[in-house]
């Protein structure tokens, strides 16, 4: 795989989806770099902004296995996995695994924060480890393997918030924002008039080589130690207490933390930032890269305390910090 | 994949690199010189000026000028190490200049050896294609730092400074004569045709040297010095300038010019010194008595033997008794701490207390009559008022007119002691009084008059009650 076929193949995804969805560049080339690099995507966003609508069009768009999960307080974690059935094979009775739906390629888990959190750690080690265990008996899951979950920031009755251990697995939380006025009135040009728009397979039928091809590419993309050691800074800010190196946070930014990313921040933002050089045709990372994917790499790794709740300070008002205190060399 | 690095390295995007490292490589040296150079410069301008006054021999002089080179260089060597630019940091630099989103930092930075040798030879492409934009002279211009200027404002006013404290120092403390004698007989002894003179200038400033010659001795050998030195110069003015030797018989001239110069003014240096002497003996020119003159209780001060004394004293006495036991008993010290402070510029009239003068010492104050009187005579040209002199004979069983004081002070004249600042200064609504005048706050409150007082009886007793002057008559 030849960078040039990688954004070429890239570039081809975005527009395929571009011709459903309007707007949203930046979180579609999110989407699509996480499932590049070999992650997981939580989309964040008030209903009816088409967060749905983007992951069906994306899966389409790449031709692989799509299923979607509504997330319901009564799910139960056998609903999303399998779980096994008696079933008649040979004139005799046995129990056979059928699998759940977690079986794809892409999972949409729609208003993952709806279910119970029993539920909601079932898909734990299926988004880890690429597998699900039901009764003692581990089944792989196909490759690619990506689960886009959605969650609604308001009607927050009877939800049960996403544990921080099931949010560490996440590689992007990407916010979906309203359209801006002219992508609503393109919205309803395209949905209110005769012709809905129909994405196309891109990438071809037998597509799991050439996916493989481009992640393997996306990690061998050239960057540098500096830009490197600024990434470990910038994630070693967010850590509130000292560390090894006698280093922690600053105070501004201590003052709102509870806890700092994990090393997996770390290794998400240097993959979103390899997948964004890729996706400009670079074949090394540039700092840029590294600040466009810091806060949705981030975001949802600070747990941030009292304090910032109650000044309504944001995860993304901690990071810009975070940028604003680490130098770039 | 090693092969690949190493064709990679000798291409042109590590070149334009390693130049760029280079040049700011020059850059912090130079600023590393700019800041330390013109410190060294001074320091060592500073040597050969001490050098050149003699303060450092030769030896010294090397010794600073190795030092401050030592040091100048330990000190660019300092400034420099910890700043020099690795090559990230002209990838830097170029890449902000070409815009290149950090290929030049990814190339200076990455290990061939951990990178897909396809993907490395791309970002070198990429990279070469870039380095048209920059070129390292013109995009790497030096420019001096703020501190290399507030170095070398330091340095001039150090150099400033080496100029002004001699100056300061001969000022402050003056070169002894006997010193400025063996520095003008080492510079006549440059001369050849001088040598005599130079050994008895070296003779001289030994003599000077010798804590038993007076300062009458020293003056005479200094003018015959001086006499020997005007023969010389006679004798250089006798004879025809030669063409051949012009330039030394002129500079001959002018080393004996200067010589006579400085002579005269060692001589002018030595006779002050002397009047000086005699003023610390005699208790300092400023001192002014009240002790009367004719029996008239009024005397005009003495301007002094510096004539800075501008106060009139009146005495208040009434018959030739009286003044003789009213001399202020405190008279001498407050002389003498008038004339060491020079401070005897009191203005306006001052009163003294009978009281308190009758209490003093008679005897006292006839001491110091002496020694004033045998003071102002003797400083002779430097007391002019010779018109001010009191007229009137002083008591003649208290004093004796121009005879020898009791310190040894000969032709003392007159003596006028000045009176507590406060009586005079309380009348006038002035409060000019001294710290002296101050410990005399009890006497100079007291009222005066110059109302006769009635003759005073031996054996009666001292009065004790200070009564107003409105009621002292009335009581008597």
């Amino acid at each position: 795989m030849q960078p040039e076929q990688f954004n070429q193949v890239f570039k081809a995804l975005e527009a395929e989806v571009r011709k459903v969805i309007v707007g949203h560049d930046d979180v579609i080339r999110k989407i699509l770099i996480a499932f590049f690099g070999g992650g997981h995507v939580l989309l964040e966003g008030v209903p009816g902004l088409g967060k749905t609508l983007l992951v069906k069009t994306l899966s389409g768009a790449l031709g692989v296995s799509f299923k979607r999960i509504q997330f319901t307080p009564d799910l139960m974690p056998s609903d999303i996995v399998g779980t096994e059935v008696l079933a008649e094979a040979n004139g005799r009775r046995e129990f056979q695994f059928k699998k759940g739906p977690i079986f794809a390629h892409v999972v949409l888990a729609d208003e993952i924060n709806r279910a119970t959190p029993k539920t909601q750690s079932s898909v734990l080690e299926a988004m880890e480890e690429k597998q699900v265990t039901v009764f003692g008996e581990s089944h792989l899951l196909s490759s690619p393997f990506m689960v886009m979950a959605t969650q609604n920031p308001i009607e927050l009755e009877g939800t049960y918030p996403l544990p921080e251990a099931q949010l560490d697995r996440f590689f992007f939380k990407l916010l979906v924002a309203p359209p801006t006025p002219a992508e609503l009135k393109e919205i309803l040009k395209r949905t209110t008039g005769a012709e809905n728009g129909a994405v196309s397979r891109v990438l071809p039928e037998d597509n799991g080589q050439l996916i493989n091809e481009m992640k393997q590419l996306l990690r061998q993309v050239l960057i540098a130690p500096p830009i490197e050691d600024y990434v470990v800074r910038a994630v070693h800010a967010t850590q509130p207490g000292p560390s090894s190196n006698g280093g922690k946070a600053a105070p501004s930014i201590k003052q709102y933390l509870r806890f700092g990313s994990s090393p997996r921040g770390a290794q998400a933002v240097i993959l979103g930032a390899k997948g964004n050089a890729l996706a400009e045709g670079r074949v090394h990372v540039s700092y840029e890269d590294v600040e466009k994917v810091l806060y949705p790499a981030l975001r949802h790794r600070i747990i941030l305390n009292f304090q910032a709740e109650a000044e309504n300070v944001s995860a993304d008002q901690v990071l810009t910090e975070v940028v604003k205190q680490v130098a770039r060399t | 994949m090693q092969a690949v690095s190493q064709s990679l390295r000798g291409a042109s995007p590590e070149q334009l690199l390693d130049r760029g490292s280079a040049q700011l490589r020059n850059h912090v040296l130079r600023d590393a010189l700019l800041l330390i150079v013109p410190p060294a410069l001074a320091c060592l301008y500073g040597s050969f000026h001490l050098f050149q006054l003699g303060w450092v021999g030769q030896f010294g002089l090397a010794a600073l000028v190795a030092g401050t080179i030592s040091l100048a260089a330990v000190a660019v060597f300092l400034l420099f190490q910890p700043k020099i630019p690795s090559r990230d940091t002209a990838a830097q630099k170029i890449d902000q200049l070409t815009g290149a989103k950090d290929r030049f930092v990814t190339l200076a930075t990455i290990t061939s050896a951990s990178c897909a040798p396809e993907l490395l030879g791309r970002l070198r492409r990429e990279a070469a294609g870039l380095q048209s934009r920059v070129e390292i002279k013109r995009d790497f211009p030096y420019r001096v730092k703020k501190p290399f200027y507030y170095s070398l404002i330091g340095a001039v006013l150090a150099t400033a400074l080496f100029h002004l404290v001699p100056v300061l120092q001969s000022k402050l403390r003056p070169v002894a004569p006997a010193e400025r004698v063996r520095q003008l007989a080492e510079k006549v002894a440059w001369r050849p045709n001088l040598q005599e003179i130079a050994r008895s200038l070296q003779v001289l400033a030994v003599k000077l040297e010798d804590p038993k010659a007076t300062p009458q001795e020293q003056q005479k050998l200094i003018q015959q010095m001086q006499q020997q030195i005007e023969q010389q110069q006679r004798q250089q003015e006798k004879q025809p300038l030669q063409q051949q030797n012009k330039e030394e018989q002129q500079a001959d001239r002018n080393t004996l010019n200067d010589a006579s110069a400085t002579l005269k003014s060692l001589e002018q240096q030595s006779g002050g010194g002397q009047e000086q002497q005699k003023d610390k003996a005699g208790g300092g020119g400023d001192i002014k008595s009240n002790l009367p003159q004719d029996g008239k209780g009024e005397s005009k001060p003495s301007p002094g033997g510096d004539g800075q004394s501008k106060g009139d004293a009146n005495a208040q006495m009434s018959d030739g008794k009286q003044q003789g036991q009213s001399a202020q008993g405190d008279a001498k010290g407050e002389a003498q701490k008038a004339g060491n402070e020079k401070t005897g510029q009191s203005k306006g009239d001052s009163k003294s207390d009978q009281k308190d003068s009758n209490q003093s010492g008679g005897e006292k104050n006839q001491e110091a009559a002496g020694k004033n009187q045998s003071n102002n005579a003797g400083k002779g040209s430097r007391s002019k008022t010779s018109e001010d002199t009191p007229q009137g004979a002083p008591p003649s069983d208290r004093m004796t007119q121009g005879g020898d004081g009791a310190g040894g002070l000969k032709n003392a004249r007159y003596v006028t002691v000045q009176l507590p600042e406060e009586v005079g200064a309380e009348e006038k609504g002035q409060s000019s009084g001294t710290k002296n005048s101050k410990n005399n706050r009890a006497g100079a409150k007291v009222p005066v008059s110059n109302t006769p007082l009635p003759p005073h009886l031996p054996d009666a007793p001292t009065e004790q009650q200070r009564m107003p002057l409105e009621y002292r008559g009335i009581i008597r």
